[in-house]
């Protein structure tokens, strides 16, 4: 990979995330003119904090789409590991080994998925598909059908706090947006794992340890799960073992919706926030203009092609002119 | 086959000997999920209903939850197997008539329990009436806001017949009050993120909003998070009495539930499949009443579900039916 590919993609992409960017404005315009509601400090403030969530899963998984993997276990590793925090937050009533909790039990299952797709060689889709069922399985007979809930004010913080009027959850959402986008654009394992994406065989022929990298991201994508998991347990204050369930395809969508491809090597952090955005602003409006019960999953499908339509069209008219 | 024949004969003369009073029958009993807390109740009671009446039970549990393949794989499987009765609720009660047919070919006597099955014969039908429960609860809400106010609906999966009815009967209690305006209705799928989503954007639209509706208690407990956070105050109703909202009733946080007693239900479906074998009069169909659980009544519910016994088939149904 030469430095001028890099630079090219590096343009190409900003001017992709800009279409993107513009089509988050035009849904929120028009959502403004549909609804006084919309467009107040407090609106924007509760689209932010609900995308946060959806965002911090949805991270971890773009840089395993970005190697032209996937981690259908996002989901259900959510699901597991709050529900593992959740007794481990009853048993001790420690924020801080809830959290330890959390997080190492999704690192564990990113990385035990890693080792399936590294050492195993096993198909990324398979692989994750077959751990997604061994997750809900192991949580749903850790609960056994129960609830665990009600937690300690500390511990809440993390999702339901607020710290000079803006809500915890927002400030993770930048936060890991900043280290995201540093770790992917500025380092050189971040650049290495675009070279998987886009090519692992020249990407293992200059010398970059593809095996290693890949048990990288499939661990970071496991860990954010954790994450999620403990800023879920902090906002709903409860954990069931299907929790997870109902979100693997919204961060599936919100990669993709944010550019990231299938293929690997092409998406962004930031792109993949926009995602989120625009899947959170959807049943925010929605919401507020009462569209109808029936009518909502059409809604929802109709924006998302019209959105991702519009913005690969004018991508490849900008392609075609360079 | 011819032993078989004979092993029948010698059980039907042991019957007889002891007065159609055999013990120890084998009964399975088909639950749609291990996930909701509401079949966990259905499964709690089914084995209370099995010590006090001295009978087995097997539990059949789709490992995808509402698998419709899997519950037909598990039927073949039983039906292999042959229990001596079946307590049945099917994961769709239209998509599993095919899967009750093949029961009733095999001669196995089954009780449908919770969701009424569209086709296949059973010997009674155990259940509650969602459309009841809805308009019982939310006469409660509409009671406590004195017959005043602004309310919204958080409907449950769209187009489900359990959500659909729950709703109606919640609209039916708010069209009897004229002082009573719904201002929207939207769904959250019966999952607590999206109802505190929901109820997050509702409340930009809505600065004021005096009751909500929810057609069950995860439901209900995320819409409280939501208002908790805005510290904002509501009257909250759900539906489905777990011990969760039970436990946010005592508390004062929830106003009521509505009680759908999945306990009941199973226990009451395995007390029929048992009588029945023992040629004990059974009646055709029991809908237990609309229970509204809150501050005055909670008491029974704060029993832990594992904790519960069944109580006295005599002291649920009269007899001579």
């Amino acid at each position: 990979m030469n430095v001028l590919d890099l630079r090219h993609r590096a343009s190409t992409g900003a001017i992709a995330l800009g279409y993107r960017l513009i089509v988050v404005i035009a849904i929120g315009v028009a959502l403004s003119f549909a609804s006084d509601a919309f467009l107040t400090p407090t609106n924007i403030l509760n689209v932010l904090r609900q995308a946060a969530l959806l965002f911090l899963i949805a991270s971890g998984l773009t840089l395993v789409i970005l190697t032209a993997g996937l981690d259908l276990s996002v989901a259900a590793n959510l699901g597991l590991a709050a529900c593992v925090a959740a007794s481990a937050l009853k048993a001790t009533g420690s924020p801080v080994v809830g959290v330890l909790t959390g997080i190492a039990c999704g690192v564990g299952v990113g990385f035990a998925n890693g080792l399936l797709v590294t050492a195993l060689r096993l198909p990324p889709f398979i692989a994750t598909y077959g751990m997604l069922w061994v997750l809900h399985g192991l949580s749903y007979y850790y609960m056994a059908g129960e609830t665990i809930y009600g937690f300690s004010p500390g511990f809440r913080e993390i999702g339901s706090g607020y710290l000079v009027g803006v809500p915890i959850p927002i400030y993770l959402m930048f936060v890991f947006l900043a280290i995201g986008w540093f770790f992917t654009q500025r380092t050189t394992w971040g650049q290495e794992i675009y070279a998987i994406g886009a090519n692992p065989v020249a990407a293992r022929l200059s010398g970059i340890p593809v095996q290693r990298r890949l048990l990288l991201v499939y661990t970071l994508s496991g860990g954010m799960a954790g994450l999620a998991a403990l800023v879920y347990l902090a906002r709903l204050n409860s954990a069931e073992a299907d929790i997870g369930e109902p979100l693997l395809l919204p961060a599936i969508a919100a990669c993709l919706i944010g550019g990231a491809s299938l293929f690997g090597g092409v998406g962004t952090i930031s792109g993949t926030l926009i995602g989120a955005l625009i899947l959170t602003l959807v049943l925010n409006g929605m919401n507020l203009l009462e569209v109808s019960a029936n009518w909502q999953p059409f809604v929802t499908g109709a924006i998302v092609l019209a959105g991702v339509g519009i913005d690969m069209l004018t991508r490849r008219r900008a392609e075609e002119k360079h | 086959m011819k032993r078989a024949m004979l092993m029948t004969a010698a059980a039907f003369a042991m019957l007889a000997a002891s007065g159609v009073k055999a013990e120890g029958e084998k009964i399975a009993v088909f639950t749609k999920n291990n996930t909701n807390p509401f079949f966990q109740a259905v499964r709690l009671g089914a084995d209370s209903a099995a010590k006090q009446m001295n009978v087995t039970v097997t539990q059949f549990v789709p490992t995808k939850p509402d698998s419709i393949p899997e519950q037909m794989s598990q039927i073949e499987d039983v039906i292999v197997r042959r229990p001596d009765a079946i307590v049945f609720i099917p994961v769709d009660y239209k998509a599993m008539t095919p899967g009750v047919e093949k029961i009733n070919r095999a001669g196995i006597p089954a009780v449908n329990i919770v969701d009424r099955s569209a086709g296949g014969k059973f010997v009674a039908f155990v259940g509650a009436n969602d459309y009841t429960i809805g308009l019982a609860t939310a006469r409660h809400l509409v009671r406590a806001l004195g017959g005043k106010g602004n309310v919204v609906i958080i409907e449950g999966v769209r187009g489900s017949l359990t959500s659909n009815d729950r709703v109606r009967g919640f609209q039916e209690a708010i069209k009897e009050a004229p002082g009573v305006k719904l201002l929207a209705s939207q769904p959250a799928n019966y999952q607590r993120l999206q109802a505190l989503q929901v109820m997050e954007n509702l409340m930009q639209s809505h600065p004021q909003i005096d009751g909500v509706l929810a057609a069950n208690d995860a439901m209900a407990l995320g819409a409280l998070e939501a208002l908790d956070g805005a510290k904002r105050k509501a009257l909250v109703i759900g539906i489905n009495g777990t011990k969760e909202a039970v436990d946010a009733i005592k508390s004062g946080r929830l106003l009521a539930s509505g009680d759908y007693n999945g306990f009941l239900q199973g226990c009451m479906g395995t007390m029929i499949a048992a009588r029945n074998l023992r040629k004990l009069p059974t009646p055709r169909e029991i809908l237990l009443p609309p229970v509204v659980v809150d501050k005055s009544n909670y008491q029974p519910y704060d029993i832990p579900v594992e904790s519960r016994t069944c109580p006295k088939w005599e002291s649920i149904v009269k007899t001579g039916r």
